[in-house]
């Protein structure tokens, strides 16, 4: 009589939470469908139905991006030189291959830049690593130096696509950026695909480590320099905001 | 005299030499640089140490070459940053850009360089600490807090976008030593809640570079928070509704449980007991011990009554079978205690309600004077015991008074002959026995009454054998007894019952036949309530049981016995005479108590079951 009771308790106690699961599932389908239709899509010409960012929104957006992508690039910079080289030997003769991207290289030469040139740079760099980085996470993800590049190829991983998204981030300000006036037309992205140099100018070969050393290193500083260089943009363009 | 010479500035020389070689000159130290720091990435300065100076003045010298430039340039200024420093100014700085440094020492007997160091001016920033720190005391609701402001070093450049700068603050009071951190953020200003009233507080702030140092705390800013009284206020009535919670606690506390304090701290008087009854020996069987052990000696106090000229039994010669003391002990034990007893309301009860009568007849008039619950519950047990009993009982034969009423006994089981009761109930019950010359006149109270005082009379020197003695009187009286009292209704003609009358000052009992026409009758409808019964008023000092009569009205007997004047049931009797007449009597009893007396559980005496009972 007792086993009996308990089967049926149990039984009992499965069909309770087989149908509180369903329940659960029905509710978080509901919401995220309820949630899909009340959200507008983001647009940035203002089309029919979706909700136009306004230019503070985006800048705030892009700034964002831009310092995490600069903070996972320093950390698995740092991470690198503990595993590889605890003797903190940065690179000596080496160049980054972005070196002639000429760049302000104090605030007085970028205030002068002017904010077209300076949208420019920014675009520039981000083009300069699109290719060289997701070579460097090929490289890391076929290292065997598996136990470190598991963990670090992922984040190879994520600094690409950060860069890729803020190609089209910073492309979509200049736009919203030309539309109000604010930026001259003038600018264009004359810096043809043939002078943006690959990660062919760090080594002919695959890449070693110390060319993912030197590559992260350069991309480190490029990324800070973006940064930087996005904030004074948005501070000389909306000065309202208190920067 | 030349070698002379030669030989002191020989000498001379070595002392000079050995001189020399105690003071030794060496090339100075490989120097350190210790750090370069940027406060506003604008500038920077790197600070050395310089090593031991090697006893000679020895210089220093830093040299730099920028990233991808073999140029080597020379530090531009020593000077405005301090001792071992160098200054690089605007000018000399760029950002982004890899600076090879290096220190060089020299002295009289060489150099010594450093060890490079590699910086990136973006790296090393270190702020100043943040400026115009401002502490107001502002209140929300009635509660206070702190607005804390503060603006970004005047170097740092903020407003240009050109660094980014993160807050945070701490707060102490002022006689603690902890400090709570709170990260600000980018913003310039914060709120601080939860402050201690009257508190005086300390304030401190520092900023960072979203990659770079924390800054040095700012200097500390000082806020006295003001008393406010809401929150004392509130604590205040915290208090006093917990402690009126507590005390609203006890005091329930404290109720629930007074019968037990009471029991604690008044104990309560332990009930009567009976000299001399063994309940053992009752069980055993053999009732003349068991009756030999009730005899006290001494007993009883010859004092003379008051009321002598009352007819008055001298004493009860209580024999009766096991059953009925057995019954009436079951009664006893079954829980009523004296107190309870006292408490139970006997009154209202009239003679019917005594053991000693045929209840139904009587039943309205009691029932109507039943005011203890568990008085009138028993009665029923009783009444229902009586009804089956009567048909039982057996007709006592004429003379037989029937004073024990198995009627009244609630555990008919015993499997007692109701014959055997009867014969033993002729024995020594005969009390009723002295109720014999009275009761030669039935139904007339005249008769009664002086029956009673003859047999008082008679027996007052019987007492030393008061059972035989007893049990002669009785048997010759008792058939008369029988004849007389034979109203209608009754079940057993033959069977009188009698009660207890009273008790003189003498501690005699005075018995009356139970035969009051209003009592048995049923066309006595006009019977007063509570008058014909004896009911225990209390134990005196003695462990004598009082009996009262309750009973209003023209029933008036004659407060006796000290003891029995008591709140109710104040009798008094004029004379015999007036009780006769009364179809009630007011029965006083004073008798002691002995262990296992039998109460009944309604408080009433049985008489059939008194011992020793004082003789007139």
């Amino acid at each position: 009589m007792g086993k009996s009771s308990s089967h049926h308790f149990v039984l009992h106690c499965k069909k309770g939470t087989m149908k509180k699961v369903l329940f659960a599932a029905l509710c978080l389908v509901y919401l995220e469908l309820s949630m899909r239709v009340v959200s507008a899509p983001i647009c940035s010409y203002g089309q029919a139905g979706c909700h136009v960012p306004s230019l503070a929104d985006l800048f705030e957006r892009v700034i964002q991006q831009s310092s995490r992508m600069h903070s996972v690039s320093s950390d698995l910079h740092s991470e690198f030189e503990q595993y590889f080289f605890p003797s903190k030997n940065i690179m000596g003769k080496r160049k980054c291959h972005t070196y002639d991207i000429l760049t302000p290289q104090d605030k007085e030469n970028a205030q002068r830049l002017g904010r077209e040139q300076l949208t420019e740079v920014i675009v520039t760099l981000l083009r300069a690593w699109g290719e060289p980085l997701s070579e460097l996470h090929q490289s890391m993800s076929q290292d065997q130096h598996q136990d470190f590049n598991i963990y670090s190829s992922n984040k190879a991983l994520e600094i690409s696509d950060i860069v890729h998204e803020l190609k089209d981030g910073v492309k979509i300000i200049t736009d919203k950026m030309r539309l109000m006036g604010v930026l001259s037309n003038t600018v264009g992205y004359n810096s043809p695909e043939s002078l943006v140099p690959s990660s062919a100018f760090y080594t002919q070969g695959d890449l070693d480590s110390m060319d993912h050393h030197d590559l992260l290193y350069c991309f480190r500083r490029d990324s800070n320099k973006v940064k930087n260089y996005l904030r004074v943009l948005k501070c000389t363009t909306l000065p309202e905001l208190g920067c | 005299m030349m070698k002379n010479v030669m030989e002191v500035l020989f000498l001379l020389m070595l002392l000079f030499t050995v001189h020399a070689k105690e003071k030794s000159y060496n090339p100075p130290e490989k120097p350190a640089l210790t750090r370069c720091r940027s406060p506003e990435k604008e500038t920077f300065t790197c600070w050395w140490e310089p090593g031991s100076d090697g006893g000679l003045p020895t210089t220093y010298a830093l040299y730099y070459r920028k990233e991808n430039s073999e140029t080597v340039y020379e530090c531009p200024d020593y000077h405005t940053a301090g001792e071992n420093s160098c200054f690089f100014n605007k000018n000399d700085t760029s950002i982004w850009v890899n600076y090879n440094i290096s220190v060089v020492a020299a002295n009289a007997l060489g150099r010594a360089f450093s060890d490079p160091v590699d910086i990136d001016v973006v790296y090393i920033v270190k702020p100043n600490p943040p400026e115009k720190l401002k502490v107001a005391v502002m209140e929300d609701k009635g509660w206070p807090f702190l607005r804390v402001s503060w603006e970004p070093p005047h170097k740092a450049d903020t407003r240009s976008g050109w660094i980014t700068l993160i807050y945070e603050l701490r707060v102490r009071l002022e006689e603690e030593d902890d400090w709570e951190m709170h990260l600000a953020g980018q913003q310039k200003m914060f709120n601080i809640f939860s402050l201690r009233s009257g508190g005086k507080y300390l304030v401190e702030v520092r900023c960072k570079p979203d990659h770079g140092f924390w800054s040095e705390w700012s200097s500390t800013s000082y806020i006295n928070v003001p008393d406010y009284f809401p929150r004392e206020k509130s604590m205040w009535i915290l208090v006093a509704a917990f402690s009126a919670f507590i005390f609203l606690i006890l005091t329930w506390l404290l109720h629930m449980n007074t019968h037990r304090l009471k029991h604690c701290i008044l104990p309560p008087v332990p009930g009567p007991k009976i000299k001399g009854f063994d309940k053992q020996l009752l069980k055993n069987g053999k009732s003349d011990e068991f009756f030999s052990a009730l005899v006290v000696p001494n007993f009883p106090e010859a004092s003379p009554s008051k009321y002598e000229d009352m007819l008055v039994v001298e004493f009860f010669e209580v024999k009766e079978q096991e059953l009925m003391l057995e019954e009436s002990n079951d009664l006893l034990d079954g829980g009523l205690k004296y107190e309870s007893s006292r408490s139970d309301s006997d009154s209202g009860r009239g003679s019917c309600d005594s053991h000693t009568l045929l209840l139904d007849k009587c039943r309205e008039a009691k029932e109507e004077r039943q005011t203890n619950r568990d008085g009138s519950l028993i009665e029923k047990q009783i009444r229902q015991k009586d009804r089956k009993e009567e048909a039982i009982s057996p007709d006592i034969s004429s003379g037989r008074v029937k004073t024990w009423p198995s009627l009244y006994s609630p555990l008919p089981q015993y499997g007692s002959n109701p014959l055997d009761k009867q014969s033993s109930l002729e024995m020594a019950k005969q009390h009723s026995l002295s109720i014999s010359s009275f009761l030669t006149q039935p139904g007339t109270k005249d008769a009664l009454g002086l029956s009673y005082m003859d047999f008082c009379l008679s027996n007052k020197q019987n007492h030393v054998h008061p059972q035989t003695q007893v049990q002669t009187r009785s048997n010759v009286n008792i058939s008369n007894i029988g004849h007389k009292h034979a109203p209608a209704g009754l079940h057993s003609p033959t069977t009188q019952y009698v009660e207890v009358q009273r008790v003189n000052k003498e501690d005699m009992v005075l018995l009356q036949p139970v035969l009051s026409r209003c009592g048995l009758i049923e066309d006595c409808p006009h019977l007063p309530k509570g008058e014909d019964y004896s009911k225990v008023k209390g134990v005196d000092y003695d462990n004598r049981l009082l009996l009262q009569r309750e009973g209003t009205g023209e029933d008036m007997c004659s407060g006796m016995d000290q003891e029995t004047n008591g709140e109710r049931g104040n009798c008094y009797t004029t004379s015999t005479v007036s009780i006769m007449q009364k179809p009630t009597a007011c029965i006083y009893t004073v008798m002691p108590i002995q262990e296992g007396m039998a109460l009944t559980l309604n408080g009433y005496v049985d008489t059939a079951n008194m011992g020793n009972l004082p003789s007139c």
